[in-house]
């Protein structure tokens, strides 16, 4: 039947596609041990040698040849470089290669049809294009493997979303170990300011995206929210740091968990009110005669701005610090929305 | 109507352009899937990969024609994939009868990993997955799948409420479902709905059902229900009831309101937005919102508090001031009581 057509003849065929380009550069790259020489992938590999000039610079070749690599590792396949052992340092030298043990799926990674259920739901949690895209990329290689899913999970819809411009940002910086600068508007201070950090994990924490990193200024950890980041997130040219611990985002939500544990607030609640329904599902204690609820909080800030939403539904007995905090928030609010005095 | 639930329209698959790097993604996973399943019919790759007849079978073309430059650097034919041409072209059948480089799933990125695992710890307030012990293996799994260490994001688990699993159990067997609601107007009542489906966003849940008291679809907020029962009566059917796909519809009694915000806030309102038009005023922007009644808009205003400003209709207004000043008063008339004996705290029992 259709008989492969060698190179030459190719020559007069329209543009090859970039996805045949790039799964022949892969191909090729996973078939060599020893690595390709840039020269030979450009000269013989399907989607270049097309274009190759023997007695050119290939200066678009090239270009294109450094794209390619960026994308290919960008989907998680391991294009390694080997420098040649008697020209260190040259870069005409360099091979090319992926190595296939690092490439495949491990044979302990196999999935039952639950999990992989479980994982297409997992993978609907995400709206937003950039982690919609990851997800299903993953089910798409998972895939691969050939088993079935049960049937989908009926009758659930969850959400997650990430409407902090910083996420994007921040989540390739984490990535690529690259420091950061910000503004930074701390709940309580006036004005923003800017910060200089290691961006180490993002843990989202009772619905909120919170950064850990490291301080460059103050050379020590601290926690952002990222809801309160102002304006971009700028790399900081040059400056990379050495790979946090694994698993450093459990310790972070641990953390938060804890700190939350610490706090306590007293809150008077309206009988029959909706902040009595809501926020008396989260209470630890309660007295039904009183309608007075005791409740964990992560943050005094943010909890204020929960319960100022509540306005007279509630009242904060302690601690006076957030007692305080939600009448400065209503006042605000009153103040901003009282229509000026008109003198008769 | 539908087979899934009476009245409930699968969502529309999002048909996005696929990119380059997703098409290399699906090339180099078909190949290892053809190889596993040995023989399989175009249509039956198809619905296992969620896409049409068509791209399997140009895959399949483009496949069977790619392979290795080999020595010479001319793709010879022992250096190439090969198919049963004639399974493929008779019997949509797919064979491939020799293979080069690939033969394993790829690992996944560090990226992709972390976006199933994220999605995975959000799950944990599922009901159904209450037994962590095989949520954590999976999570493992994943971790060991990748090809480097996953983008250090996590979701911390939240409890599961034991409101969801019952509101779950009734979904999940087709039964009715009554409990007590008090809605955001302050009406409470006791409910009978057909529950059609769990929605989240983000920390909050809703249960999306046919309410037999008000005979049409609506959203129930899972936190402001209360005394649930699901009962042994079967759901109805109702042929013809749309669903709605998203948790905020508008409708025609819809209050618009004029407000300005902090550019930075813009997101935090984007569910209420009527339309698309800002106008920047003195570093603020203006925007219109779309909202059910009042007293959301006092709870939403009042929630983000400097951030967001009522500019028009002055009993909007007046509503957001109304609102606020009813709580200062709380503080101030509690601030006498208090010397008559507040009630005790509950710590101090």
């Amino acid at each position: 039947m259709i008989a492969p057509v060698p190179g030459p003849e190719r020559r007069s065929e329209p543009a090859i596609p970039a996805e045949d380009r790039l799964f022949s550069l892969v191909l090729a790259l996973l078939a060599t041990e020893g690595g390709l020489l840039k020269s030979d992938i450009l000269s013989t590999v399907r989607g270049y040698a097309e274009r190759f000039d023997r007695s050119g610079a290939n200066v678009n070749l090239d270009r294109q040849f450094e794209r390619d690599k960026d994308q290919i590792r960008e989907l998680g396949i391991p294009l390694e470089t080997v420098e040649s052992p008697d020209r260190p340092g040259d870069n005409q030298s360099l091979r090319y290669r992926i190595p296939k043990g690092q490439y495949d799926l491990p044979d302990e990674v196999r999935f039952t049809p639950d999990e992989l259920t479980l994982l297409g739901l997992a993978a609907e949690v995400w709206r937003e294009a950039s982690l919609s895209e990851d997800s299903q990329r993953a089910l798409t290689k998972l895939r691969a493997l050939g088993i079935e899913p049960r049937e989908p999970v009926i009758g659930y819809a969850p959400r997650l979303r990430v409407r902090d411009a910083a996420f994007e940002p921040l989540r390739q910086a984490l990535d690529r170990r690259q420091a950061v600068r910000f503004e930074y508007f701390k709940p309580g201070e006036r004005a923003p300011r800017e910060r200089r950090v290691n961006p180490l994990a993002v843990v989202m924490h009772e619905g909120r995206w919170h950064l850990h990193a490291y301080d460059l200024v103050v050379d020590e950890p601290r926690t952002f929210l990222l809801s309160r980041i102002v304006g971009g997130v700028t790399p900081i040219a040059g400056s990379t740091f050495d790979a946090p611990p694994p698993g450093i985002q459990d310790r972070v939500i641990a953390d938060l968990a804890e700190l939350r544990l610490r706090n306590a607030a007293d809150l008077a609640v309206t009988a029959g009110s909706d902040a009595e329904v809501r926020l008396g599902r989260r209470a630890i204690a309660r007295d039904e005669d009183s309608g007075v609820i005791r409740m964990h909080y992560t943050d005094a800030a943010v909890f204020a701005d929960e319960l100022a939403a509540y306005g007279p539904e509630v009242r904060v007995l302690a601690p006076e610090t957030l007692r305080a905090a939600v009448q400065a928030r209503l006042h605000a609010v009153a103040d901003a929305h009282r229509e000026p005095e008109v003198s008769r | 109507m539908n087979a899934e639930r009476p009245g409930v329209k699968k969502p529309a698959k999002a048909q996005r352009a696929q990119k380059a790097p997703d098409k290399l993604v699906f090339l180099l996973s078909l190949v290892p899937y053809l190889l596993e399943r040995q023989v399989v019919d175009v249509a039956e790759a198809a619905a296992h990969f969620g896409v049409s007849d068509d791209a399997i079978r140009d895959a399949v073309k483009l496949i069977a024609t790619s392979g290795l430059p080999g020595a010479t650097g001319t793709y010879q034919p022992n250096d190439l994939f090969d198919i049963d041409w004639d399974a493929f072209e008779d019997d949509d059948s797919i064979v491939i009868v020799h293979h080069v480089a690939i033969d394993d799933a790829p690992r996944l990125s560090a990226r992709e990993a972390a976006a199933l695992i994220a999605g995975l710890q959000y799950l944990t307030a599922l009901p159904e997955n209450a037994n962590s012990a095989s949520l954590a293996s999976l999570l493992a799994k994943l971790d060991a799948g990748a090809s480097a260490t996953p983008t250090r994001i996590g979701v911390a688990e939240t409890e599961a409420d034991e409101s969801l699993a019952l509101i779950r159990e009734a979904v999940a067997d087709g039964r009715q479902l009554e409990f007590d609601y008090r809605n955001a107007l302050g009406i409470a009542g006791r409910r009978r709905v057909d529950p059609l489906r769990v929605l989240s966003q983000d920390a909050d849940w809703y249960l999306q059902a046919y309410c037999h008291t008000r005979d049409d679809v609506r959203n129930f907020r899972v936190d402001r229900m209360s005394a649930l029962v699901v009962s042994d009566v079967p759901i109805d059917e109702h042929p013809g009831q749309v669903v709605p796909e998203t948790l905020f519809q508008g409708s025609e009694s819809d209050l618009d309101v004029v407000v300005d915000i902090a550019p930075a806030a813009l997101p935090l309102l984007a569910d209420y937005l009527a339309d698309s038009t800002t106008t920047e005023i003195d570093g603020h922007l203006r925007v219109t919102l779309r909202l059910a009644h009042v007293h959301g808009l006092k709870r939403l205003v009042a929630g983000l508090p400097g951030l967001v400003t009522v500019v028009s209709p002055p009993e909007a207004r007046a509503a957001v001031a109304g609102w606020a000043e009813a709580a200062l008063a709380g503080y101030a008339d509690a601030g006498s009581s208090v010397r008559d004996g507040d009630p005790a705290h509950p710590g101090d029992r």
